[in-house]
């Protein structure tokens, strides 16, 4: 058989994840523009109409740094990279915004001359199906491990940083235990 | 419905729950304990959650293994998408609400960030470009 004459230009398929719960996101958010209010949400809080696909910034030293560990240890994706200051990344529904320090944007002085800077306690949560090897597998990576594996109500936890010190928090289900919405 | 989750450490649960719920519109799903509770605004799931000593049952905000306690602060920050940034903040102002800086128009978005009764920073966006807008991409 001879070889399609054209093979020699075809790109490599790459495959795309569609990730549906933004498509969804974004069905309801043109529901509720076009007066369809589907969802409730959007319109019904005064001051701030909120919208689908939180966001949540975080500030870094080092954004290349950074985004290889959000890209290369949690499954985040690369979205925008603004260098030297900023990215975003995506995570299921969420929508990780990475502002380094000092960087004019998000990471400029405050008027009485305060930085934002990375570090607090204030955390986002993601869930995974087996947080013993998941903590183990990041700390044989290098991943700094702030609080190990520990039991509370409904949930087994840990605490791993980032390269600039942001916690960020691994969670898995107990056993039975199941989201009431 | 929730398919993010934020924990933020506070000083006072339900002084927390009154701030989250009155000013930026979050509803109440459970507050089970004194020191936890779970709001809910869209797609965000916020655990509000109060210092607690080690051996209690709630494990999210116990000291840890070196005894540090976690504490509200910081500059990591979840947003709210808002469509008209002044007329939000004139409102927030007058209710009492701190903020932490002016309105600052950065490149895809006017920002503005409030503190909650802990001193936790929420920021507030106003899109000035259509890619700020939380659409995905």
């Amino acid at each position: 058989m001879t070889a399609d004459p054209l093979d020699a230009l075809r790109l490599p398929v790459v495959p795309v994840d569609p990730r549906p719960r933004f498509a969804a996101g974004l069905l309801r958010q043109i529901a509720a523009a076009t007066g369809d209010s589907a969802d409730p949400a959007a319109g019904g809080a005064d001051p701030a109409a909120l919208r689908d696909n939180p966001t949540v910034r975080y500030f870094v030293r080092d954004l290349a740094t950074a985004i290889a560990f959000y890209c290369g240890r949690l499954g985040f994706e690369e979205e925008l990279v603004a260098a030297p200051g900023f990215a975003m990344l995506y995570r299921g529904g969420l929508r990780l915004l990475l502002s380094v320090s000092g960087v004019p944007g998000a990471g400029a002085p405050l008027p009485d001359g305060s930085v934002p800077r990375a570090g607090g306690w204030n955390r986002i949560t993601l869930q995974v199906t087996d947080i013993v090897g998941t903590v183990e597998a990041l700390r044989a990576a290098g991943v700094r491990v702030r609080a190990d594996v520990s039991a509370g109500v409904a949930v087994s936890q840990a605490l791993i940083e980032d390269p600039s010190g942001n916690l960020v928090e691994l969670i898995e289900p107990a056993a039975g235990y199941r989201e009431r919405t | 419905m929730s398919t993010v989750s934020v924990r933020y450490i506070v000083d006072d649960v339900d002084a927390a729950i009154a701030f989250y719920r009155d000013h930026l519109g979050f509803n109440e799903l459970m507050h089970p304990d004194p020191a936890f509770a779970m709001l809910t605004v869209g797609d965000l799931r916020l655990v509000l959650v109060a210092p607690v000593p080690a051996g209690h049952p709630g494990g999210g905000s116990r000291p840890m293994p070196d005894g540090t306690r976690q504490r509200p602060g910081g500059w990591n920050r979840f947003m709210l998408e808002v469509p008209d940034l002044e007329a939000a903040a004139a409102k927030l102002r007058a209710a009492g609400v701190v903020f932490r800086n002016e309105i600052v128009t950065g490149i895809g978005a006017k920002q503005v960030m409030i503190e909650d009764p802990s001193g936790n920073p929420v920021e507030l966006f106003e899109p000035i470009r259509p890619e700020a807008r939380l659409q995905g991409a």
